[in-house]
């Protein structure tokens, strides 16, 4: 039978929606979270009987045929690079990216990773780092006499140093983007990696064209709609639900053709 | 042999594939452009199995092809930019791969690192003059109705909408695509229209499906107890007449 088999498929592809849908509801306050989407595709079709074939030697041809599909199969899981809601923490080193674009950060290891996870933070050395310490690139370093920083629209970031009346610049972050955002690599952590599928980095200054600008004191929410999310898992229940219920339907008329013979 | 058997068997054999169908449909039944499909069975009319002199002759069940119906599915917001569904029964979009064209229902489409516009599966989607090139650095792409595409509003291209005179003849491919069978060209589809950042849910309908598979089950249930009450009458009038008085 093979509707078993095509059920189970069914089954399988509603438990990684579910998986999907509970890691965006566990990511609901993650800054800078993008939540992400299962997508579904029918799997291969059998032609039992092709169409187009001819159905007698009058050349008469079968119009539609017979096509079994075997199932389902989840073809992506994308992440929605919708813009989350800007939310005022003021945090004197958090920033937002209201646009397209991501920061880098230099991982330990020497690789450049991407996010959009602006609270960062000052390390010992008054480099302007992200909450696990890694470096944000290019390198900013707060001066230990300033009193106040502020953070421009395009990214230059300015400090009165005590005793000063005017801001001097102390370094201008910079901003990448890509061909293909839904290709970059989640590896933890808000860090997203390059790779093959994205395309190469393309860094810019924030505000120029293509590139969204930067908003000081703000950090970006996670755009997980938590109503979305809660429908979707009602249907995906539903839908687990419906396909078990075929797994019992084939299983019983396989039960009852085995009777026929008592 | 008794014709009943042979009827109530060839009915079953139909009812099992229709199982089959109907488990497809429900699996899914929350695949972006999916189809629902339906076994169109037809009656067989055959020689009876054994000969008499009333001599109606036997129907049997055979199952004729597979009808689709590509009625609108629902649209379902998604806020990507680069999700499209189209309105309008039986359009298509365009694209291609190595193998040839193909045409789906499914615009969940991505850039890949060329900036050529694809499938999640890789085949390029087809616009006017062949594949689309989309350089993100010049905006966002905003899509209209009739499938224009515009960065920071400067024409940048169009997706081709197509639609067949004939859909039977498509054939499902898989992966949401369906593949020309016959040699008739796609023709430009203008009444419909291509909706951005939103996607067409299946079309299934998972209430009917149920419905579909309660029927299939008691229809096979009933056959089955009709082939053994055929037996059984077989094996008593064997009994019966065999008897020596």
């Amino acid at each position: 039978m093979r509707a078993l088999r095509t059920a189970a498929s069914g089954m399988s592809a509603q438990q990684l929606n579910v998986e999907v849908i509970s890691n965006n509801i566990a990511n609901m306050n993650t800054v800078g979270y993008k939540r992400q989407r299962a997508e579904f595709q029918d799997l291969l079709y059998q032609n039992v009987e092709r169409m187009g074939a001819q159905s007698s030697s009058q050349g008469t041809v079968v119009p539609t045929g017979i096509q079994i599909g075997a199932g389902v199969k989840a073809g992506a899981v994308y992440r929605v690079t919708e813009q989350g809601t800007p939310t005022n923490t003021g945090g004197l080193y958090d920033v937002a990216i209201d646009g397209r674009g991501y920061f880098q950060i230099l991982l330990p290891s020497g690789e450049t990773a991407f996010t959009r996870a602006g609270n960062f933070a000052l390390n010992g050395e008054g480099q302007l780092v992200t909450d696990d310490g890694y470096a944000v690139q290019p390198n900013i370093s707060i001066p230990q006499d300033a009193v106040d920083v502020s953070i421009s629209k395009s990214g230059q970031v300015q400090v009165i140093t005590a005793g000063e009346t005017e801001p001097s610049i102390v370094g201008q972050l910079e901003i990448a983007t890509f061909f293909n955002e839904a290709g970059l690599e989640a590896v933890g952590d808000n860090l997203l990696l390059e790779t093959t599928a994205s395309g190469p980095a393309n860094v810019g200054t924030p505000g120029e064209v293509g590139f969204g600008q930067l908003l000081h004191k703000f950090t970006e929410a996670s755009n997980v709609d938590a109503v979305a999310e809660i429908s979707s898992l009602i249907i995906a229940q539903r839908a687990y639900e419906m396909n078990s219920k075929v797994i019992t339907t084939a299983d019983q008329m396989l039960s009852v053709a085995s009777q026929v013979k008592s | 042999m008794e014709n009943a058997a042979y009827v109530g068997l060839s009915r079953q054999m139909t009812l099992r594939r229709e199982l089959d169908i109907v488990a497809n449909n429900i699996a899914n039944a929350d695949t972006t452009g999916f189809k629902v499909e339906q076994l169109l069975v037809g009656t067989e009319v055959g020689e009876r199995a054994r000969n008499a002199f009333i001599r109606p002759s036997a129907s049997f069940v055979l199952d004729k092809g597979v009808g689709r119906d590509f009625g609108q599915g629902a649209l379902e917001q998604t806020g990507r930019s680069l999700d499209f569904a189209i309105e309008g029964e039986g359009a298509f979009f365009k694209l291609q791969d190595g193998a040839g064209e193909a045409y789906t229902r499914d615009g969940a489409f991505t850039l890949n690192a060329e900036g050529q516009l694809t499938t999640e599966g890789g085949f390029a989607v087809l616009g006017d003059g062949g594949p689309i090139i989309l350089d993100r650095a010049l905006g966002e792409p905003a899509v209209g109705p009739d499938g224009t595409i515009s960065q920071n509003g400067e024409l940048t291209g169009r997706l081709a909408v197509v639609r067949f005179d004939t859909l039977s003849v498509l054939e499902k491919g898989g992966d949401g695509l369906y593949r020309n069978a016959s040699n008739a060209a796609p023709v430009e589809a203008t009444d419909a229209r291509v909706r951005q950042g939103m996607l067409e849910g299946s079309n299934v309908n998972p209430i009917l499906e149920i419905t579909n598979l309660i029927e299939i089950q008691r229809a096979y249930e009933s056959i089955s107890r009709m082939i053994e009450n055929t037996n059984d009458l077989s094996r008593r009038s064997v009994e019966r007449l065999g008897r020596v008085s």
